[in-house]
C-alpha cells in the first residue's frame, strides 16, 4: 500500500513537470508577441525577437487604441456582434441537426450524413464568387448578415459532425428509458442530451467563437466600409505591402487575443465530468 | 381642393429639386495602403471633398495579398468600386477584359493633366494596346543601395557616389568604384572564421539578381505586354545568377542562404539597422522604417544614405548600364462606374499634384510627376526638419528612373516566371548550377506559356443546358439518397420517427438549399468551361480535367506535397493531441491555467503567428536552432547539424527545400490545440464508474487505457481523424503566409496552386475543375476511413 502511494506521488510529480514544461513551450509564441509589442522600432530591429525589452513601454498599445485609421473600439464591437451571433447560431442549430443524425432514425440518414460531410470537402475558393453574387442579390453585401445568418441554418458540417459523435457516445439506455416513459424526441434532446453535453457544447461554442473572431476571408469579401470591418482586417493594416509595423501588429494581436483567452478560460468551467453527475451505472 | 393639390405639387417639386441639387455623388475608392499612407490619403480626400462639394468619397482599404481577389468578386457581382488602386503587374487582367475605363479621352479633353509631366516609363507601362488605363501616382525603383557611412569609413573606403560597377572580379585599384572591392573590404570575419559583419544583403534576392541581369543588357522576355517566349538562358543571365550565388556560398560577402530566401524579407533592413551589414538593396519604401528606428541623437543612430545600385559597362558604348527592376502604382476607373466624370476628378486629384505632394512630404512614395519628385516635398532642402533629412542623396531616386525595367505586364507572367524561378532557388544554396537550373526552368515555363496561349475554338456555354444539367445532378443525388428508402416498409411509429428527424434537420436543409447547393452546383458546371469571371463562360468539356492530369506542370507535384503533408501531419497531430489531452485530464491543481497555456497557440492571430514562426525558424538566432544547437551554434546533438544544414551552416528551415515541409508540419502540430480540446472533452465524457470497475478487476494503467479510454474515446478520435484529413487536404493559409509555396515548390500545396489559377490567372473554370478533383480525392479517402467506423465504440453498443 505504501509503495503505491509513493508511486502515485512520483507519477504526480512527472505529470506536473510535463505540464509545466509544455506550458512554457506553448507560451513561447505568445510571449514573443508580447515582448515585441513593448519595444520601440529601434529596439525591435536591434534585439532578438524574444529578448525582454530594456525599456518596456506601452506606447504601441496607446497608438493601436487611438489610431484613427483602425478604430479599435468600433472594430472590437463589430467583431463581438458577429462572433456572438454566429456562435449562438452554430451551437443552437448544429446541436438540433446533430441530435437527429445521432439518435433519430429517419429515411436516408446515412447517405444524407455523407452529404453533410461532403460540404466540407469542396474548396471554398471556387464557391466564393457564386456565393458573393448570391448575397449581392439578397442585398446582404456590406452587412453582417452573410457572416451570421448561415450559422443559424445548419451550423456548419464540422460542428454537426462533432456533436453527433458526442451524442452517439452517450449511453442509449438513458434515452430508451425516457422513450418508454413516453417522452418525445424534443424532450429527450432538451432534458437529457443537452444537459449531459456540457463539454461538447462548450467545445463547439469555443471553436465557433474563435472561428468567427479570427475569420479573415469572410469579412474581407463581404464588408466594405471601414467602420463595419473586424479586428483581424484592422490588424492587416499594420502588415501591408511595403509598410510593416511589427511593434503595432504585435500590440494589436495581443489585444485581439486577450478576449479569446478570457473566453476560453471561463469556458473551461463546462469541461466537467458530465456523466458522473447523472449517477449513471 | 385645388389649393391643396397646388400646394402639394409645389411641395413635390421642391423635394425633387432639392434631391437633384443636394444629393452629392458618392464615390467608392479602394486602395491597399499601409497605416502611414492611409493617414495621408484621408487628409488629401478631405481636401478633395472641400474643393468638390458635390462629391463624397468613401475610402476602403484592402490588404494587397487579397486585394485583387476582392476586386474581382466585386466586379463579377457588379458591385465594384468607382476608383481603384492598380499596379503594372495586375492592371492588364482587368484592362484586356474591358473592366477598366480608357483614361485617354479624359486627358484629351484638356483639363489639366499633362502626361508629359509624368515619368515616361511609369506612364508607358500602364498602357495596354495603346490605351492608358492607370494614372500613375508613384514609381519605386529598386536599384538603390542603402549604406552605412561609418562602416565605409572604417573600411578605408570613400563613400559611393553612384558611379560604380559590379565587376565580377575585384579591382582593388578602383576603390569604391568597384562594387566587388567594396564587398571584400566591408566583410569582417571573427576569430572563429565566422562572419561578424557582411558587406551586403539584398532585401530579397530576386531583386538583386534581376538588377545584375538587367544591367548586363539581358531581359527575360521580348515583349513585356504580350510575350510568347521566355529567355532565361541568355549567357549574361546565367553568369549573373552564378555570380550572385557565389557571393554567398563561396565568398561569404553576403549572408548565405539564410537571408537569401524570400521568406526572410524583413531581415535585410533589420540587419542594416543593427549594423550587421554595411549596405543593402531595396526601394525607397524602407525609409520610414529606418527613420523610425534611427532617430538622430538616439544611441542607435549612425549616419546613412542611399546611392544608385552599380551597373555593368556596356561593351558597345563603354557607358555604364544602370538598368534595374522597379515597382509603381496608380489609380484607374472601373468601367462599371455610374459616375465617370466625378471619378476622373478624384483620380486627377489623387494621382495629381495635391495627392502626390502629400505622399512625398510623408516620405512614403516617390511622386510619378517629375517636377514634384524634384521639389523640396521629396528631396530634402535647407528647410527640411532634421528627422526628414535622411537620406540626404534622395536625388538618386530621380537618377534611377530613366533606366528602370518594369516586370512584364502580361497577366500570365506571374505564373510562368514563378515556374522558372522556383527552379532557380537551389542555385543560391549551391545545390545546382545556374546553367542547369535556368535551362530546366526555361523549358517548363515556355511549355506553360504555349499551353496557356493556345487558342482553342470554344463555343459559349449553353446556360439553358447547363441549368438543366444542374437540376439533373441535384435530382440524381436526391435519388441516390432516397431510392433505397422507397423499398423499406415503415410502421406508423417509424414514420413519425422519420418525420421528427426531418424536423430536427430542417435548419440544415434550409441552409443547404439557400446558401450551399447553388454555388456548389454552379462550380461543378463551371469545371467544364473556360471562364475568367468577367467575360462569358465557354464550353470546354473535359478539357480542364485533361489539362490537369496531362499538361499542368504543378498538378501532380502539388498533389504529392499535399498528400505527404496530410499523411504525416494528421497522425502525428492526433498522437500529440491525445498525449496532451491525457496530460490535461489528470487531477492537478491549477489545471485551467495549464489548459489555457496549451491552447494558446491556437488562439493567436494568423498574421502575427506567421511572423513569430518565421523568427522561430530563422537560421541565425532562431529559437529552434538555439534549442537544438546552442546559442553559439556549436552544439551538434545526434549529428543533426550536418544532417540538416549544409556547408557548415545551421539548418535554414524555411529556406531549404528538404526542410520547409517538415517545418510546416512541425508548425501544424504545435497548433494542434483544436484536436486536443476535442479529445479532452471526450475524455471528460467517460464515466468515472468504468475506471472504478476496471480497478476492481485489477487492471493496470495500460489495460485501463486499452479497455476503457481508447474505446470510449474512439468517437472523438474518429472525428479528429476524418476532419483532420479533410482540412489537411485543403491546407492553404500556412504556406500562403509563410513560404508562398517555395523553396522550389517544396511547400506548394494543391490549394496554393488552385488559388493561383483562380485569382492569379483568372482561370476560374480550370480552378473549379481542380477543386472538384480535390473533392473527389477527399471523398474517397473519407469513405475509406469510414470503414473504420465499425471499430468505433458508440454508447449504444456496449
Amino acid at each position: 500500500m505504501q509503495k503505491r502511494v509513493a508511486l502515485d506521488r512520483a507519477s504526480k510529480l512527472v505529470i506536473l513537470i510535463l505540464l509545466i514544461a509544455w506550458s512554457l513551450a506553448f507560451l513561447v509564441p505568445f510571449y514573443t508577441s508580447f515582448a515585441m509589442s513593448l519595444k520601440s522600432p529601434a529596439e525591435l530591429s536591434t534585439t532578438a525577437a524574444w529578448a525582454w525589452p530594456k525599456n518596456p513601454s506601452s506606447d504601441n498599445y496607446k497608438e493601436v487604441l487611438s489610431n484613427p485609421n483602425v478604430n479599435f473600439a468600433r472594430l472590437f464591437w463589430n467583431t463581438l456582434v458577429i462572433s456572438v451571433t454566429g456562435t449562438t447560431g452554430a451551437v443552437l442549430s448544429a446541436s438540433l441537426v446533430a441530435y437527429a443524425f445521432a439518435s433519430v432514425k429517419f429515411a436516408g440518414r446515412e447517405r444524407l450524413f455523407l452529404i453533410v460531410l461532403s460540404t466540407m470537402m469542396l474548396p471554398g475558393i471556387i464557391t466564393m464568387i457564386p456565393s458573393y453574387v448570391l448575397f449581392k442579390y439578397l442585398h446582404w453585401v456590406n452587412t453582417f448578415l452573410p457572416l451570421t445568418v448561415p450559422a443559424f441554418l445548419g451550423g456548419g458540417a464540422f460542428n454537426i459532425f462533432l456533436l453527433r459523435q458526442f451524442f452517439m457516445g452517450i449511453p442509449k439506455e438513458l434515452d430508451e428509458a425516457a422513450k418508454i416513459d413516453g417522452a418525445s424526441h424534443f424532450t429527450i434532446f432538451s432534458r437529457i442530451i443537452m444537459p449531459l453535453s456540457g463539454s461538447a457544447l462548450a467545445t463547439v461554442g469555443i471553436f465557433a467563437f474563435i472561428y468567427n473572431w479570427r475569420d479573415f476571408m469572410g469579412p474581407l469579401i463581404y464588408l466594405n466600409d471601414v467602420d463595419k470591418q473586424t479586428l483581424e482586417l484592422g490588424l492587416a493594416t499594420y502588415n501591408s505591402l511595403r509598410s510593416e509595423q511589427w511593434q503595432l501588429l504585435m500590440a494589436g494581436s495581443v489585444l485581439v487575443t486577450i478576449p479569446l483567452i478570457i473566453l476560453f478560460f471561463s469556458g473551461l468551467r463546462y469541461f466537467v465530468k458530465g456523466m458522473a453527475m447523472t449517477g449513471f451505472k | 381642393m385645388r389649393l391643396l393639390s397646388r400646394l402639394f405639387s409645389i411641395l413635390l417639386l421642391q423635394l425633387l429639386a432639392r434631391s437633384i441639387i443636394a444629393a452629392p455623388v458618392e464615390l467608392r475608392f479602394v486602395v491597399w495602403d499601409g497605416d502611414e499612407s492611409l493617414r495621408v490619403l484621408r487628409r488629401v480626400i478631405g481636401e478633395f471633398e472641400k474643393a468638390h462639394p458635390n462629391i463624397k468619397v468613401r475610402m476602403e482599404n484592402v490588404d494587397y495579398k487579397v486585394y485583387f481577389q476582392k476586386l474581382l468578386a466585386q466586379y463579377a457581382a457588379n458591385t465594384a468600386p468607382d476608383v481603384a488602386m492598380l499596379d503594372p503587374q495586375n492592371f492588364q487582367r482587368y484592362a484586356r477584359r474591358g473592366a477598366l475605363a480608357d483614361l485617354e479621352p479624359f486627358i484629351a479633353s484638356g483639363d489639366g493633366v499633362n502626361l508629359a509631366d509624368y515619368y515616361k516609363p511609369i506612364v508607358d507601362v500602364h498602357r495596354y494596346q495603346g490605351k492608358l488605363y492607370v494614372l500613375p501616382r508613384d514609381i519605386a525603383p529598386i536599384g538603390l543601395i542603402y549604406y552605412n557611412k561609418r562602416l565605409f569609413k572604417e573600411a578605408g573606403l570613400t563613400l559611393p557616389d553612384g558611379r560604380w560597377t559590379w565587376d565580377y572580379e575585384p579591382r582593388p585599384s578602383q576603390g569604391t568604384a568597384c562594387f566587388t572591392n567594396c564587398l571584400q573590404k566591408l566583410t569582417v570575419k571573427g576569430e572563429n572564421g565566422r562572419v561578424k559583419q557582411w558587406a551586403f544583403a539584398p532585401s530579397w534576392v530576386g531583386a538583386f539578381t534581376d538588377t545584375v541581369v538587367f544591367s548586363s543588357g539581358a531581359r527575360y522576355v521580348d515583349r513585356p505586354e504580350d510575350f510568347t517566349q521566355l529567355n532565361f538562358t541568355d549567357p549574361r543571365t546565367i553568369k549573373a545568377f552564378d555570380w550572385v550565388a557565389s557571393l554567398a556560398n563561396q565568398k561569404h560577402w553576403m549572408p548565405s542562404q539564410s537571408e537569401m530566401t524570400s521568406v526572410a524579407q524583413t531581415t535585410a533592413v533589420q540587419l542594416f539597422i543593427s549594423q550587421k551589414i554595411a549596405m543593402y538593396q531595396c526601394g525607397i519604401w524602407d525609409v520610414p522604417n529606418i527613420r523610425a528606428a534611427l532617430k538622430p541623437g538616439s544611441p542607435e543612430f549612425f549616419d546613412w544614405d542611399i546611392t544608385l545600385a552599380p551597373g555593368h559597362i556596356d561593351p558597345a558604348t563603354g557607358k555604364v548600364n544602370n538598368s534595374a527592376p522597379t515597382g509603381g502604382s496608380g489609380y484607374g476607373i472601373m468601367q462599371s462606374t455610374a459616375h465617370p466624370k466625378e471619378s476622373w476628378e478624384l483620380v486627377k486629384w489623387m494621382a495629381g499634384e495635391p495627392g502626390m505632394r502629400a505622399m512625398a512630404e510623408a516620405g512614403i512614395a516617390q511622386p510619378a510627376i517629375r517636377k514634384v519628385a524634384l521639389s523640396e516635398a521629396w528631396i530634402p532642402g535647407p528647410n527640411t526638419p532634421i528627422e526628414q533629412q535622411y537620406p540626404a542623396s534622395r536625388k538618386f531616386t530621380d537618377i534611377a528612373v530613366p533606366s528602370v525595367v518594369f516586370p512584364p505586364t502580361a497577366e500570365y507572367w506571374m505564373e510562368v516566371s514563378g515556374l522558372a524561378f522556383s527552379k532557380t532557388e537551389p542555385i543560391y544554396t549551391g545545390g545546382t548550377t545556374a546553367k542547369a537550373a535556368l535551362t530546366e526552368g526555361n523549358k517548363i515555363a515556355n511549355a506553360r506559356v504555349t499551353s496557356i496561349l493556345r487558342q482553342e475554338n470554344l463555343s459559349p456555354f449553353n446556360w439553358k443546358a447547363g441549368i438543366g444539367m444542374g437540376l439533373a445532378i441535384i435530382a440524381a443525388v436526391f435519388g441516390w439518397v432516397f431510392w433505397p428508402e422507397l423499398k423499406v416498409k415503415r410502421t406508423k411509429a417509424e414514420k413519425a420517427e422519420s418525420r421528427a428527424g426531418f424536423m430536427f434537420i430542417s435548419p440544415w436543409i434550409l441552409g443547404m438549399v439557400i446558401f450551399t447547393l447553388g454555388p456548389m452546383v454552379l462550380s461543378l458546371l463551371m469545371s467544364t468551361t473556360s471562364w475568367d469571371l468577367i467575360q462569358t463562360a465557354q464550353w470546354r468539356g473535359a478539357g480542364n480535367f485533361a489539362e490537369a492530369f496531362g499538361e499542368d506542370p504543378r498538378f501532380w507535384g502539388s498533389l504529392k506535397v499535399t498528400a505527404i503533408y496530410t499523411a504525416v501531419s494528421v497522425p502525428l497531430g492526433i498522437i500529440v493531441a491525445l498525449g496532451l489531452a491525457l496530460l490535461l485530464n489528470t487531477k492537478v491543481k491549477g489545471m485551467a491555467i495549464y489548459r489555457t497555456c496549451f491552447y494558446l497557440p491556437a488562439l493567436a492571430s494568423t498574421v502575427a503567428s506567421a511572423l513569430i514562426w518565421r523568427k522561430i525558424f530563422q537560421p541565425e538566432g532562431g529559437i529552434l536552432n538555439i534549442v537544438l544547437f546552442g546559442s553559439d551554434g556549436q552544439r551538434n546533438p545526434l549529428g543533426l547539424a550536418s544532417a540538416l544544414g549544409s556547408n557548415g551552416q545551421l539548418p535554414n528551415w524555411l529556406g531549404n527545400e528538404k526542410l520547409a515541409l517538415p517545418a510546416l508540419i512541425m508548425m501544424s502540430v504545435w497548433s494542434a490545440g483544436g484536436g486536443m480540446i476535442i479529445l479532452l472533452a471526450g475524455l471528460q465524457g467517460i464515466p468515472e464508474t468504468y475506471y472504478e470497475a476496471a480497478t476492481l478487476d485489477g487492471a493496470g494503467p495500460w489495460r485501463k487505457f486499452k479497455a476503457v479510454t481508447f474505446p470510449l474515446l474512439s468517437p472523438s478520435l474518429f472525428f479528429t481523424m476524418i476532419t483532420g484529413v479533410i482540412a489537411s487536404f485543403q491546407s492553404f493559409t500556412q504556406a500562403f503566409v509563410m513560404t508562398q509555396g517555395g523553396p522550389n515548390d517544396s511547400t506548394r500545396f494543391y490549394m496554393l496552386h488552385l488559388y493561383d489559377e483562380a485569382f492569379g490567372l483568372l482561370r476560374m473554370g480550370y480552378a473549379s475543375a481542380l477543386g472538384w478533383i480535390l473533392f473527389a480525392a477527399i471523398f474517397f479517402v473519407t469513405l475509406a476511413q469510414f470503414r473504420l467506423n465499425r471499430l468505433v465504440h458508440y454508447g449504444g453498443d456496449s
